[in-house]
């Protein structure tokens, strides 16, 4: 029982990551490889906000998100918007810079020293029983449940509304999109907000779960061959994606050898890449040459 | 080869000026003047600037073969370090095993390389660009996995030594010297893409990287060609992998990190993509950069009590002027060189004359 | 403008290469001051440079200042090997640091040997060379110490447990941590304890939580973890999430002091080698002072490490005199004896083939949730180290 709450668990985690990877490459067809550092930024912020708001939880987090939400906007204005129309690779290769720009800001404001957000906001992580002898920690929980909510409303988002719909089109065809009178760029930096508000979020409870620190960003790494696995461009992939990989790596740490959990997620990777390199929901394309 | 005019009022009139790698007397002579120089620099230079120097020749090497790859041939890779470290480990457990010298090793580093090029190249058959890129990444992690596994059971937790080689019966130990051997491993290297990009093989690559069907249609065997690119990118890249095995004298798995196959990538697009050139100058950039911030950094703060921040200062820098090339320069430094270039040639117009005399 | 820039800073470093100082006792630090695990060695490095101004500005040593070099390696091996060579050619320094990832070691001993120049670890982990027979060039001061730690642990855990104890172990996925838990894990039984689990966890893990059920499921009541700290602590965070009421026992690195207090967890048990902050030393208020004066980024009680390296530099340099050279260096420190003032339970002395310290001094902390504050369970525990 505990085996499938930690199962779940970790899917949450995966997928709340994942979903700001495919996201970006969704619309824009960027593989936002900063992502990881957005989200250790935004828990930094989260930390900061807390000193200015202490003891008020919800205004702080809610000022946090604000910040994330424009730290998103920013990175595609000033940045990504100058290299519409250059290679793929020179995109990727500018959010790994800003990953760079990122860690190195971060040691400079808030030292690269272990910090637990949550002690200034007077939060504490208490653990509850589930039926069936489980037990699971109140962030965690949270966790899950801001995924399930993250997922459902970025469906419905994406289905139902006007903007999702733009979105979706200038993800197909930039081209015709603009020639629709769809504002590329307005749509690009909504995609860019979004991303890292759900990274946002990913980052900020894990950092009241269980710290933050220079690691964090690594963790953002991790979630990345969930995306993949499940396809780049697919919302319910980076689900299924997550949870297979979530599997696969609680299932070996349970069974076989705790170690294997580093490789597991590229190994599943691999195979999948081997058989359907678009992954295992993403929609066949053709890939742009460099 | 570029087809536009080196120098003004120069124009090829032959097939052969064409694919000579130096057509003017110029050119020749800045060659030769660029070689004096670098042949000079151990008289000159401190040691610790013959260091960055040798760092810089590794750094060439691992970048023209990436720029093979990626730049002429169209194959993303970022699993470039993954293949150093498949040098180095061939160095290490060879070494350790077997006590195999290096002229035993190094042949085999480039065969491991050759190999994994290989298996690297596989999934280039089915996928291209951003996948391509990222199945390179995880068969990168697999190699360090395997590397790490090796360390860990082996119990070189702290790594393998590695003794310096042995040329002549003397261990070369001297900076000096291996600045030289390694200057000399870069321009062999150098020597060997050009004479690649002007055979058969460049141009096939060539088409394969502006289309693939039309590189088929032309007879061109699409996915023997791009192994093909894979193959000799590998095993130049696992072969500056094993000297750097003996140059640092050790081998482990924490000295080639993803971060290390960025900054080979960034090598060659802040050089510019599509010129050896351009590798050269991108892996002299990428490998300088950061000591140029940490050196000018220190002087202009001037006291050192701040210096655990200066390092992070250092980094932060390092991703902005990433940042600002790649917005403001996408062409890279060969394209500001190229820009510099051809405002000459058009003096005293800006652009050239509509319906100029070439082109 | 970038090439230019690049040109000048070139310039610069030629030309500044001779302008090196002279007329004091340069020595160098290569470390992890950026980085994932610049949280461990990064404050050792800040204090070591608090106390080298405080020698400087008192007057240096006999009118001689010490020049003291950083260089951040962020943990790389390739990094620390290129900044070794750089103190070592071009700032001719005495003495070599490190305070790196033990994945940095060897190339940078194997580049001191070469140029016959000591090495010293501060902060980061000891190695085999420095117990004896020690290796000539190889010294350390930082609290903890493979094998050693395991043996003291294990006897607390042994004379503490009530009921007979199945022990459990976790690792953070690096050589040395795995190594010291199969160390203690080959010790246990000895002790007449039941090993139950062992669990290796790599360094990036976004949820402990299921290392931490394989812990709990194998039914261990104590668990003892050698890692770095992060590890150590979600490990016992994540057991106790879940239901786990056993006793846990880990390294107190230098995060510890703040830790246990914002833990509160009365079965936690931390190990160590240094004083905590709380028994308020004069020693503890002469470093606060002086990292209040400088604004220190890191917390007062993190810099016990890097104030006891400086003390040993400090007097293994007054050994020295003046004009000091490596070898004069190398063999003062084989003979040093630093009284570390309380900061450890005994000096730090070192013998021709010892060059770890002769003696090591435990203590076990534990918070006291009776009174909120930090209790010392059990006082100095001396270990001959041979």
């Amino acid at each position: 029982m505990q085996l499938a709450v930690n199962i779940v668990v970790l899917t949450a985690i995966y997928a709340l990551i994942a979903c700001g990877y495919v996201l970006i490459y969704r619309v824009s067809r960027v593989l936002n490889l900063a992502h990881g550092e957005l989200l250790m930024l935004s828990a930094y912020l989260l930390l900061w906000t807390a000193s200015l708001f202490a003891g008020h939880p919800v205004a702080a987090i809610a000022a946090a998100l604000g910040l994330s939400v424009a730290v998103g906007a920013m990175v595609y204005l000033f940045l990504l918007r100058n290299l519409t129309g250059e290679m793929a690779l020179a995109a990727v290769l500018t959010t790994v810079a800003l990953g760079v720009l990122l860690r190195g800001l971060t040691v400079i404001v808030w030292s690269a020293q272990q910090h637990y957000p949550a002690v200034p906001l007077g939060l504490a992580n208490w653990a509850f029983a589930l039926p069936g002898g489980a037990r699971i920690s109140l962030w965690a929980a949270l966790l899950v449940a801001t995924t399930l909510a993250v997922y459902a409303s970025l469906f419905a988002f994406l289905r139902l509304g006007r903007w999702g719909m733009r979105m979706r089109a200038a993800g197909q065809n930039p081209l015709l999109a603009a020639q629709r009178g769809i504002n590329l760029h307005a749509i690009y930096a909504l995609a860019w907000s979004l991303s890292t508000l759900t990274g946002a979020l990913a980052g900020m409870l894990i950092a009241l779960d269980s710290g933050l620190g220079q690691t964090m960003a690594i963790i953002g790494l991790k979630a990345f061959p969930a995306a993949l696995v499940g396809g780049l461009d697919s919302l319910a992939g980076a689900l299924l994606g997550s949870f297979i990989v979530a599997s696969a790596e609680v299932v070996l740490i349970h069974y076989v050898d705790p170690l294997l959990s580093e490789v597991i997620p590229f190994l599943v990777l691999i195979v999948v890449l081997m058989l359907r390199p678009w992954g295992l929901l993403g929609t066949r394309e053709e890939l742009d040459r460099v | 080869m570029s087809r536009r005019p080196r120098a003004s009022g120069y124009f090829r009139t032959n097939y052969g000026e064409d694919l000579s790698l130096l057509p003017t007397r110029l050119e020749r002579l800045a060659l030769l003047g660029v070689l004096v120089v670098l042949l000079a620099l151990p008289l000159l230079a401190s040691p610790f600037l013959i260091d960055l120097a040798a760092q810089v020749c590794l750094a060439v090497i691992g970048a023209l073969a990436l720029m093979l790859l990626t730049g002429y041939a169209g194959q993303v890779s970022l699993g470039h370090a993954g293949l150093l470290a498949a040098g180095a480990f061939t160095v290490g457990i060879l070494f350790k095993e077997f006590k195999a010298p290096f002229f035993v090793t190094l042949p085999a580093a480039a065969a491991v390389g050759a190999l994994l090029g290989v298996v690297f190249g596989l999934p280039s058959l089915r996928v291209r660009g951003l996948y391509l890129a990222v199945s390179t990444l995880a068969l990168n992690f697999l190699v360090a996995y395997l590397g790490g596994e090796y360390e860990a059971r082996r119990g070189f937790s702290t790594g393998i030594i590695v003794d310096p080689p042995a040329l002549a019966g003397m261990a070369v130990t001297d900076a000096k010297a291996w600045y030289l051997i390694l200057l000399a491993a870069a321009v062999a290297t150098l020597l060997l893409c050009a004479n690649l990009l002007r055979a058969r093989s460049g141009r096939a690559w060539a088409a394969i990287r502006a289309n693939e069907t039309v590189a088929q249609t032309l007879g061109i065997g699409v996915a023997s060609y791009k192994l093909l690119a894979f193959v000799i990118s590998s095993a130049l890249t696992a072969v500056a992998g094993a000297l750097f095995a003996y140059y640092r004298g050790f081998v482990s798995v924490e000295a080639f990190s993803l971060f290390l196959s960025i900054q080979y990538v960034a090598m060659i697009i802040i050089g510019g993509m599509g010129s050896l050139a351009g590798a050269i100058l991108g892996a002299l950039f990428v490998t300088l950069f950061p000591y140029a911030i940490e050196a000018s950094l220190g002087a202009l703060v001037g006291a050192s009590a701040y210096a655990g921040l200066l390092f992070a200062v250092n980094a932060t820098t390092f991703g902005a002027v990433m940042i600002l090339f790649l917005v403001l320069e996408p062409q890279g430094l060969i394209g500001l060189w190229r820009r510099l270039q051809t405002y000459f040639l058009l003096w005293p117009f800006r652009h050239r004359p509509v319906g100029g005399a070439r082109r | 403008m970038l090439l230019r820039l690049q040109g000048a800073s070139l310039a610069a470093l030629l030309l500044a290469a001779p302008a090196a100082a002279q007329d004091a006792y340069t020595i160098g630090l290569t470390g992890a001051l950026t980085g994932p695990p610049a949280s461990t060695y990064a404050p050792a490095a800040d204090a070591l440079r608090l106390y080298v101004d405080g020698v400087n500005a008192a007057g240096g040593i006999a009118g001689k200042k010490i020049n003291l070099i950083l260089q951040d390696d962020s943990a790389e091996p390739g990094k620390a090997t290129a900044n070794a060579k750089k103190l070592l050619t071009q700032d001719n320094v005495l003495l070599l640091l490190n305070a790196s990832l033990s994945s940095t070691f060897a190339p940078v001993v194997a580049e001191a040997k070469r140029a016959g120049v000591p090495v010293l670890f501060a902060s980061s982990v000891c190695p085999k060379e420095v117990y004896p027979p020690a290796d000539p060039l190889q010294f350390c001061t930082t609290a903890f110490a493979s094998t050693y730690d395991s043996r003291a642990t294990l006897a607390f855990v042994k004379e503490t447990a009530k009921e007979p104890v199945k022990i459990g172990f976790s690792a953070m996925a690096i050589p040395l941590s795995r190594a010291e838990m199969d160390f203690a894990e080959q010790q246990a039984p000895a002790l007449g304890m039941t090993v139950v689990d062992k669990e290796v966890i790599p360094p990036p893990t976004p949820d402990y939580t299921p290392f931490a059920t394989k812990l709990r499921d194998a039914g261990a009541n104590w668990v003892f973890s050698w890692a770095p700290w992060v590890t150590q602590v979600r490990t016992l965070e994540a057991l106790r999430r879940l239901d786990w009421k056993g006793d846990y026992i880990a390294w107190a690195h230098i995060e510890a002091e703040g830790e246990l207090a914002r833990l509160k967890d009365g079965s936690f048990y931390v190990v160590g080698a240094n004083a905590l902050f709380q028994e308020q030393l004069p020693i503890h208020q002469e470093i606060a002072t002086a990292a209040k004066s400088a604004k220190l980024t890191y917390p007062v009680e993190q810099l016990s490490e890097g104030w006891i390296a400086g003390m040993v530099v400090e007097a293994a340099l007054k050994a020295t005199g003046w004009p000091a050279t490596p070898e004069k260096l190398a063999a003062a420190m084989s003979t040093l004896k630093v009284d570390t003032k309380g900061l450890r339970g005994g000096p730090i002395e070192w013998t021709k083939d010892n060059h770890f310290r002769t003696r090591q001094y435990y203590r076990v902390y534990r918070w006291d949730s009776g009174k909120g504050a930090i209790q010392q369970v059990k006082d100095w525990t001396g270990f001959d180290v041979k």
